[in-house]
C-alpha cells in the first residue's frame, strides 16, 4: 500500500457541482481494490499556464488515496479514457 | 592600471534548510514562482542560493507543475 496524489484536470466546460460525484465513480475502484481515499480537494476553475486540447481554463481537482500500485495505474488509464478529463498526473509525495 | 575589482560575494543560506522543508510542493505556485525567471525558466543555483539539494526539489518541483499546466513552459514576455 502507498501514499498517492492524482492531479486531475477536467474540461472547463462541466458544471463545477457535477464534479465531485463524477469524480467519485471513478475513485469507486479504489475503495474496491482495498485502498482507501483520503481527501478529495476540487480546486475549480483556473487559469491554464498553456493551451491544452485548446481549452485555456480547466477544472481542477487533487485526490489523496492510499492504493496499491496496480490499483492506481488502473484508476489513472481509466480517467484517461474520459474525453472530458484533459490531464491527470500522479505523484508520490512521500518518496525520499 | 587597473586594478582587479575584488568582491567577496555575500555567501546566501539555502532558504529552504533554514525552514527544515523536506517536500518542495509542486502544488505551491507562489512559492515556485520566485525560483523562475519572467521567461519561464529555471532560476540557477548560484541565482537563488539554494543548495544541491533542494535545488533539486525545486528543479523537480517546477518539472511537476509544468506538467499541469500551473507554471509556464516558456513565456513570451518580451
Amino acid at each position: 500500500m502507498r501514499a498517492y496524489e492524482v492531479m486531475v484536470i477536467l474540461d472547463p466546460d462541466l458544471e463545477e457541482r457535477t464534479v465531485a460525484p463524477s469524480l467519485d465513480t471513478y475513485l469507486n475502484v479504489v475503495r474496491k481494490d482495498g485502498g482507501s481515499v483520503e481527501k478529495v480537494d476540487v480546486w475549480g476553475r483556473r487559469r491554464l499556464a498553456y493551451e491544452i486540447n485548446k481549452n485555456s481554463e480547466g477544472i481542477y481537482a487533487v485526490v489523496e488515496l492510499q492504493a496499491e500500485p496496480a490499483t492506481v495505474k488502473e484508476l489513472d488509464r481509466q480517467l484517461s479514457l474520459n474525453e472530458s478529463v484533459l490531464r491527470t498526473k500522479v505523484i508520490r509525495p512521500d518518496v525520499r | 592600471m587597473a586594478k582587479p575589482v575584488l568582491r567577496k560575494p555575500k555567501k546566501k543560506v539555502c532558504q529552504f534548510c533554514k525552514e527544515k522543508v523536506s517536500y518542495v510542493d509542486y502544488k505551491d505556485t507562489t512559492l515556485l514562482r520566485k525560483f523562475i525567471s519572467d521567461r519561464g525558466k529555471i532560476r540557477a543555483r548560484r541565482v537563488t542560493g539554494n543548495c544541491v539539494q533542494h535545488q533539486r526539489d525545486v528543479a523537480t518541483a517546477v518539472k511537476n507543475a509544468r506538467e499541469v499546466a500551473l507554471l509556464p513552459y516558456t513565456s513570451t514576455a518580451r
